[in-house]
């Protein structure tokens, strides 16, 4: 620690702080452009000036480390003019077009210039105009407003992995490109919006369409993944118009997916809302009681182990809590939340969950992934792998891969094999990557749904589980035995067990006629042509996907923004969200329909508030109250043969369009059609 | 024809009828002028033009208000007596028209010339309070009906020194004929000798009919409109016309009682020539322009002050003066014939 | 004696008699009033009527949907929306004023950087419904353009004030 003195106040900081950091410490707010605590330093912008007593001249405070015994005066006249100085030569350039500005309102730049803006302009030349660049479908430029502080040159470098951005020319000249005009690859790249002090860089999907000040702000969960970011929904006149995300060093820092991001004008396209019912081949719009006697009168007289439920991606845990009682009630053991098959080890919690969380990876000092695609399962959570591998230095966080990566997966790696055959080589030491797990300290695997949604998925979770103990990465204060969930839903209903019980059949069981009543609750990601021609299938979500169109009642129902729910990310973190506007039309929060259902039905689910739901949700799983999580809610993998041959897959599926919302947004529509399908090379 | 009209019940009926409307048309139009008089008297003191656009200065306006009125929305408040609320109205515009019948537009020219027409006068004014309880009763609203009671207090109050007023005449006289009130004054008018009881009747005649500046019960600063503030349209009409003609008819007693009703000023050739309804509508003419003029230039009493003023100075003066009337005429020996 | 006169002075309704002299003279004095639908009274340059959104010479709108007018009416009476016009300039696709709301204090027109809603010199639109008085932008562009040698020469004569 070192101790230092800001404006004549004594503050001890960590030895290696810059000056701003310290004066950060001391409550005093430093003017800043170019500095961004998650970015590597720059000092360009020169809006941190400081003055250090003794120093010839004012410093920038961000690029200078403190000594001890240093006296900094952040507020004399000296800095005060020299800050006015600095603000008078960004502003030469600087259109001034504040009122048509997207940024207006949220604007560094803006709100710096109130305090050391001068009212008038000295400058009396020609300004600089730049030409925009077209940076894809999701951020639009206006470079006349940059004012160079080169940080979202730094981000896509440092942090999204994608080094596309970069300056050209000097001085006056300097100018942001992608040296070739291109769209930005990177899956992060939203967060350039954020990071950009001015209106340089700004949304192209929402330009021009609201004021930051016109928005009411609503914190959530994002769900287009299973990281948990935590967001803002921002709403004006009951639409959501755009969504940011909160700070959570646990879960996201300060980032968001872009699909996270950009897929809210799904919210507003294809939406259900009314409830529908066929008859005779054709569906009507009918009214909920319609709706609810249509679903009773088939479900009379159908055996309980004759109805099935299967739960999305995107289900909150409060709809499938009320969904699981309502099929026991009916006397069905025909659950199951896993749409895609995977196949889970449910005997620990540890096991089907990023057991050492995310903030974990920074401490981890060697990687395996199995069958896993962090670019695109989790850009987020990819970020923070890129993070380590980055602090770690040249080879000091050694990553080995098990499968198929994108061409980029934005850090290095070495490639073990492409299949599960390769475990073999890891188990018996035949592989020269055992011996750099071996020799790590805190060595993490993560498991993938590409491994898990496999039919030898059993057999391949032993071995990962027998490997992770043979190179020491489960233990009493380490494990690092991590599975990466795709599905916002899915840690929430392993959880709550919303699985098959005794004799119940899974997601492949009840298709091809194995029910003759399904429940869709939300679900579109399995294989929907399978049902067979004679199931009676309930619909209840919020989007007119492949489900909906093969259903014979549709019950509509809310999208995450439009109810409160909870949410258990990949890491078993227990998060919840807040209502940000109403469901579109009749629709309504999921959990509401199933309860009143239920009176329809002659059983009455045993909850009229959320809160009381809630409590249910804990008599569960006490991990849902903030309780001690139950150690497992199922049986344990069965082992068995694997099938070595088969490599693991990369899902063809586009990473902008993996759910009903995000399939209904034009934006990611768009951004399919410009990135094209996930490009993906076979390792070696 | 004589004979028709005079000798056959028939005959009676239809002179009858014919005598009524003839005091009640142009009364009724006199009402309609009445409120475009005030409303341009007011005007030129506070030097606005008034009304000037309907009709040439503005006469049709009396008749644009009439039409509007009677075309708007009659509401009956829901938690009123609706007979009585209803009622209320007629009960006021019918006693104003009632009372006409007595008022003499020439020598011996009234509908009905009867010997007790100043105790009829009475009689009527004192039933016009009725009007307005009813009124503000039946409306079942707190501003009518508090208008109400201020209303009928402050009329019982007022009426009595009008009474004491009117027996200081009637000594003077010894008739409750209102022709022979009028024959007395043929040397000179009541408002000579008894000046300060015209001034006392004159301030009364105001609070009687609720007039500026004692339109307490109907102001608008505390009660909106006081006892009719839940009445429209038409019901609010004969309110508004029994208002006006109760106005005439207060300006027809005091030309009456104290200007020498329809006698001439003095008894000389050129002024003799006017005939005597001409002289009695001048009088009363010139008794609602005072009215307005009063109106155009006081602020609106205090209830208390108005309640002291009545109860605490004209009744005592008034009946002081009715005492010392009394006993300077017997003193002086002219008291009237058959008085003694 | 004091007392005397006062008592002399209310018997003699000096007071009332004096009061209704005054308002007697003021019978004869010339009449002030307006005659308003022939005569019109003179209208200040900031006088604050009715409104209306102005166009550029070449006929371009001058409105971009800055929404500055918006966030600073007090009344909450200004409704926008934008989107990027087909040429990607900024341009409301919704301009509403709900003159039912509005105060008529000004700040729309202070708070606009290119002139564009500003409130004319027309105090005569008052209409049958209350619909018509929810302004939509068509109706506030046809003001603009019915009023606008006015709308400028009024910015003209303030424009050294401001």
């Amino acid at each position: 620690m070192v101790k230092v003195f800001i404006d004549g106040a004594p503050i001890e900081v960590p030895a290696g702080s810059s000056a701003l950091q310290a004066c950060e410490a001391a409550g005093k707010e430093i003017p800043r452009f170019c500095y961004h605590e998650r970015l590597s330093v720059a000092g360009n912008c020169r809006m941190c000036l400081v003055e250090v007593v003794n120093a010839p001249k004012p410093v920038a405070s961000c690029g200078f480390p403190v000594g001890e015994g240093m006296q900094i005066l952040t507020d004399t006249e000296k800095v005060r003019r020299a800050r006015r100085a600095v603000m008078e030569f960004l502003l030469i350039n600087h259109p001034l077009d504040c009122p048509i500005c997207d940024q207006g309102g949220e604007c560094d730049l803006q709100d710096q210039a109130y305090g050391y803006g001068s009212g008038v302009s000295r400058y009396e030349e020609e300004k600089r105009a730049v030409t925009d660049k077209n940076l894809g479908p999701l951020v639009k430029t206006v470079m006349t407003r940059c004012i160079q502080c080169t940080r979202c040159v730094r981000f896509c470098t440092e942090i999204a992995g994608t080094p596309e951005l970069g300056a050209v020319s000097r001085g006056e000249n300097l100018e942001i490109t992608t040296y070739v005009e291109k769209a930005l690859t990177s899956e992060l790249s939203g967060n350039l919006i954020d990071i950009c002090p001015v209106g340089a860089l700004t949304s192209k999907p929402g330009a021009f369409q609201a004021r930051p000040w016109e928005l009411k702000k609503t914190d959530a969960i994002d769900v287009m993944d299973a990281v948990g970011t935590n967001i803002v929904m921002q709403v004006r006149g009951g639409e959501v118009k755009r969504i940011v995300p909160r700070v959570n060093d646990e879960v996201n820092e300060e980032w968001l997916s872009d699909k996270g991001r950009f897929s809210v004008d799904g919210l507003k396209h294809r939406r259900l809302d009314r409830p529908w019912v066929r008859v005779h081949g054709k569906r009507q719009a009918v009214s909920w009681q319609d709706a609810f006697v249509a679903v009773a009168k088939r479900l009379e007289g159908v055996a309980g182990d004759r109805i099935g439920a299967i739960a999305g991606d995107l289900c909150d845990a409060e709809s499938m809590t009320a969904l699981r009682d309502l099929m026991s009630a009916l006397g069905s053991e025909n659950i199951d939340c896993r749409q895609d098959g995977a196949i889970y080890d449910l005997s620990d919690r540890a096991r089907y969950t990023f057991a050492s969380g995310i903030v974990g990876i920074e401490d981890a000092d060697a990687l395996l992934i199995v069958g896993a695609v962090p670019r695109h399962d989790a850009p987020v959570l990819n970020a923070r792998i890129r993070k380590r591998y980055l602090a770690a230095g040249r080879g000091g966080f050694p990553i080995g891969v098990i499968g198929a990566q994108p061409s980029d997966p934005t850090w290095g790696y070495e490639a073990v094999g492409d299949g599960p055959a390769a475990l073999n080589g890891l188990l018996d030491g035949s592989n020269p990557f055992a011996a750099v797990l071996k020799a790590a300290k805190k060595p993490m695997i993560i498991l993938g749904h590409g491994a898990l949604t496999r039919k030898d998925a059993s057999a391949i979770q032993s071995s990962v589980w027998k490997l992770a103990e043979e190179v020491g990465a489960v233990g009493p204060d380490w494990n690092g035995f991590n599975i990466l969930h795709t599905a916002a839903s899915r840690v929430a209903g392993l959880d709550l067990g919303f699985l098959p019980g005794k004799g119940g059949r899974s997601v492949a069981g009840m298709l091809k006629g194995g029910v003759e009543v399904l429940w869709l609750l939300g679900a579109d990601e399995f294989p929907v042509g399978e049902i067979g021609p004679d199931t009676f299938v309930i619909y209840q979500g919020h989007h007119g996907d492949a489900a909906a169109a093969r259903a014979d009642v549709i019950l509509p129902g809310a999208a995450y923004t439009e109810k409160s729910g909870t949410w258990v990310n990949t890491e078993g973190r227990v998060q919840q969200s807040f209502q940000a506007v109403f469901p579109p039309g009749e629709a309504r929060e999921d959990w509401r329909i199933l309860r009143a259902f239920s009176d329809v039905v002659g059983y009455r689910l045993p909850y009229d508030t959320i809160e009381s739901l809630r409590a249910r949700m804990a008599s569960i799983n006490p991990v849902f109250a903030g309780g001690v999580a139950l150690a497992g809610t199922g049986q344990a993998a069965q082992g068995g043969e694997i099938d070595g041959a088969e490599p693991f897959r990369v899902p063809v599926q586009s990473y902008y369009l993996t759910n009903p919302i995000s399939r209904a947004s034009e934006t990611m529509a768009e951004c399919a059609r410009v990135y094209g399908p996930v490009a993906a090379i076979a390792a070696e | 024809m004589a004979h028709f009209f005079f000798e056959t019940m028939a005959g009676h009926v239809i002179l009858m009828v014919l005598e009524t409307l003839a005091v009640l048309v142009p009364l009724l139009l006199a009402v309609a002028y009445l409120t475009l008089m005030e409303r341009k008297v007011m005007a030129s003191m506070q030097m606005r033009r008034g009304p000037n656009v309907n009709g040439l200065f503005g006469v049709l306006q009396a008749f644009a208000d009439a039409i509007k009125m009677i075309t708007k929305e009659t509401i009956i408040p829901s938690g009123a007596n609706k007979f009585l609320f209803l009622f209320a109205p007629f009960l006021t515009f019918s006693l104003a028209m009632v009372a006409w019948a007595v008022i003499p537009t020439g020598n011996g020219l009234a509908v009905a010339n009867i010997n007790v027409g100043i105790l009829y006068l009475l009689a009527i004014s004192s039933l016009g309070v009725y009007g307005i309880l009813i009124a503000g009763w039946a409306s079942n609203s707190k501003y009518a009906f508090l208008g109400g009671l201020r209303s009928a207090a402050q009329m019982v109050s007022y009426e009595v020194s009008i009474g004491l007023v009117i027996v200081s005449v009637l000594l003077a006289v010894g008739s409750l004929n209102l022709n022979d009130i009028i024959l007395a004054q043929q040397h000179v008018w009541f408002c000579v000798p008894m000046f300060p009881m015209f001034i006392v009747f004159f301030i009364s005649a105001l609070a009687e009919t609720n007039r500026a500046p004692f339109d307490l019960p109907e102001g608008e600063s505390e009660l909106v409109a006081g006892f009719f503030v839940e009445y429209s349209s038409l019901s609010f009409g004969l309110f508004f016309l029994g208002e006006y003609a109760n106005m005439i008819l207060m300006s027809g007693m005091v030309s009456i009682l104290f200007l020498g009703g329809w006698l001439p000023p003095l008894g000389i050739a050129p002024l003799t020539w006017i005939p005597g309804p001409l002289w009695l509508i001048a009088k009363i003419l010139f008794c609602l322009f005072v009215f307005i003029w009063v109106r155009a230039t006081f602020p609106r009493y205090r209830y208390d002050q108005l309640m002291r003023l009545g109860w605490k100075v004209f009744l005592p003066f008034s009946l002081l003066w009715m005492i010392g009337t009394a006993g300077f005429l017997l003193a002086t020996g002219l008291l009237p014939q058959g008085m003694s | 004696m004091a007392g005397l006169d006062q008592t002399l002075r209310a018997f003699l309704l000096k007071e009332i008699v004096s009061g209704m002299a005054s308002t007697l003279k003021m019978m004869f004095k010339p009449k002030v009033t307006l005659n308003y639908p022939y005569e019109k009274g003179p209208l200040s340059p900031r006088f604050r009527g009715e409104h209306a959104l102005r166009r550029y010479p070449n006929g371009e709108e001058r409105c971009i949907a800055c929404k500055l007018c918006e966030a600073t009416c007090p009344a909450e009476a200004i409704t926008i929306e934008s989107e990027p016009r087909d040429d990607g300039s900024r341009r409301t696709t919704r301009y509403d004023i709900d003159m039912t709301k509005c105060i008529y204090c000004g700040l729309c027109e202070e708070a606009c950087p290119v002139d564009a809603i500003v409130e004319g010199p027309n105090y005569e639109f008052a209409v049958e419904t209350r619909e018509e008085l929810m302004y939509d932008k068509e109706k506030l562009l046809a003001n603009g353009d019915r009023w606008e040698t006015v709308l400028a020469r009024r910015l003209e004569l303030d424009a050294p004030y401001r």
